[in-house]
């Protein structure tokens, strides 16, 4: 390398910015996340309006076979319904409820 | 660890979504990126702004990166082109002109005369030429490297940065002791 080089070097060195710069490393961090974001929203509507597009397509074979499945299935779900508010009044803990332990 | 195998271990995270990872390699080659830029478009604020752009765009395509490619010469590519649509959009070339005035004025202390002949000499350059002057002479990139990044042939860039230097030179008034 020459003088006239070293020289170049000397007056290019003055553009330089400090080798460690928080703020600009938040701002290009906070606008990568605003594109994940952005990304992911776009994502998820998507995905809703194909899964709401496709629920409306077999809608009327849904709706018949729920209804046939409910009413097959009404006792048993109501014995689960009862034993799971049971549990919630219970606080998780029937058998300290039922006297079982101290 | 080396800074290439670093690199490469940065490169693999965010390539599976680690956003830390990124910003490691934002804090690691954001100095690399500005001086570029800087040198490349001579208004300071616009180069700032490129540069967000150029790391937004990385982190779109990193993807793409492929595994022991030199990520600081992969960045500078990004923000060349970044530059070039910027210069190429309506009025931008005008409000480069005014704005490098504007940052010469701005950065007026130390040795003056000689930077201001220095800035005036690179804004007079065309912009390829600008852009290879500014890898190989004032950030240490080999030639090999800057034609990668600036995606030119090797004899391209050799011949802009052996022209740049002498036009630079001369608006120096320095003696060649090169040649």
């Amino acid at each position: 390398m020459t003088q006239a080089d070293d020289r170049l070097k000397a007056l290019f060195a003055q553009d330089v910015p400090p080798p460690r710069d928080a703020a600009f490393n938040a701002a290009v961090m906070e606008r990568v996340m605003r594109q994940r974001f952005r990304e992911d929203l776009a994502m998820l509507s998507g995905v809703s309006v194909i899964s709401g597009g496709a629920l409306w397509l077999v809608w009327p074979t849904l709706q018949t076979a729920l209804v046939t499945l409910s009413q097959g299935l009404a006792p048993a779900l109501g014995a689960v319904a009862l034993a799971a508010c049971a549990a919630m009044v219970l606080n998780g803990r029937p058998s300290a409820a039922l006297g079982l332990h101290s | 660890m080396s800074p290439a195998s670093l690199d490469e271990t940065l490169v693999a995270a965010a390539q599976g979504g680690s956003a830390d990872a990124f910003s490691r390699l934002v804090e690691r080659h954001q100095q690399a990126v500005r001086a570029f830029l800087r040198r490349a478009c001579g208004d300071w604020a616009q180069a700032d702004d490129l540069a967000q752009e150029t790391f937004l765009a990385a982190w779109s395509r990193i993807g793409r990166l492929k595994t022991g490619a030199s990520v600081r010469a992969w960045l500078c590519g990004i923000g060349y082109n970044k530059h070039l649509t910027a210069v190429r959009s309506a009025g931008r070339e005008r409000a480069r002109a005014q704005a490098y005035e504007d940052a010469r004025d701005e950065t007026l202390d130390a040795p003056a005369e000689e930077k201001i002949a220095l800035e005036r000499a690179m804004a007079e350059l065309p912009a390829e030429q600008r852009a290879c002057v500014a890898l190989c002479l004032a950030a240490d990139f080999s030639h090999a490297e800057a034609a990668e990044a600036l995606d030119m042939p090797l004899g391209t860039v050799k011949s802009h940065v052996s022209r740049g230097r002498a036009r630079l030179l001369q608006a120096l008034g320095v003696c060649d002791d090169a040649s």
